[in-house]
């Protein structure tokens, strides 16, 4: 895969071979923490945690969860409009970039919360021999962490 | 306890400003957060680099001090970042 930006300031991901393109397109249901509490969590954490503040809790899950959820699905719809048929290249435009930026983050956090990724896991080098679905889920992390590296430093 | 020190002491307690913390995660880049820092507290590059090493050495930062309504807006911000933080009180 190669990363280039064009004359608009598009970054355009081109040479996508192989399983890439599949990695490419697993963002969005990566991103989707479905029923799974750990990466709700994750994803949706408290905002305070001292004792006597269960009021606060409550308000913000009532009001800022729920707008916090449609900032999520809002990024990761324009994602996956970038995705609908990338083939062997992809464009993102410079004003999808903090939309990227964001799912490729949901699909992070929620794999690392999904599969209890810890620091250590994170050290190790990154393995190409996927043999279930943790190296899998940390292949994705390393990945999109890729991504969004080159998305920060054409910023 | 007299009246004049219950007064002072709630007086203390409702003008002590609260902290807006970022927490250490092992997914985060660090790249990711200190852009973040920039975004969301307008801070130069210099000193959201200085937090976010702050974050990663000592597992937190205290990136924002003061009032809990203005607080409360940053931490919503950071979240909508997906970065873990919360409000404590000074």
């Amino acid at each position: 895969m190669e990363i280039s930006r064009n004359e608009d300031g598009a970054f355009v991901l081109s040479r996508i071979e192989g399983h890439l393109g599949d990695f490419l397109r697993a963002i969005i249901a990566s991103a989707d923490p479905r029923d799974d509490q750990a990466a709700l969590r994750r994803l949706f954490p408290e905002p305070v945690t001292a004792p006597g503040e269960e009021e606060a809790r409550a308000e913000w899950k009532e009001y800022v969860r729920p707008e916090l959820a449609e900032l999520f699905n809002e990024a990761a719809l324009v994602v996956g409009r970038d995705l609908e048929g990338m083939e062997e290249r992809l464009v993102i435009p410079p004003s999808h970039v903090d939309a990227w930026l964001n799912t490729l983050n949901q699909a992070r956090l929620v794999l690392a919360a999904r599969f209890e990724v810890s620091d250590e896991d994170m050290e190790k080098p990154i393995s190409t021999v996927l043999e279930n679905e943790r190296d899998i889920a940390l292949f994705q992390i390393h990945l999109y962490g890729f991504l969004q590296e080159c998305l920060i430093r054409g910023e | 306890m007299t009246e004049t020190a219950t007064e002072t002491l709630t007086r203390t307690a409702v003008d002590l400003p609260w902290n807006v913390v970022v927490h250490n995660d092992p997914i985060n880049l660090m790249s990711y957060v200190t852009l973040v820092f920039k975004r969301v507290f307008g801070y130069s590059t210099e000193k959201a680099t200085q937090h976010m090493l702050e974050v990663h050495h000592k597992g937190r930062s205290i990136l924002w001090s003061g009032a809990r309504e203005r607080a409360e807006l940053y931490i919503q911000q950071l979240h909508g970042h997906l970065l873990l933080a919360t409000l404590e009180r000074e």
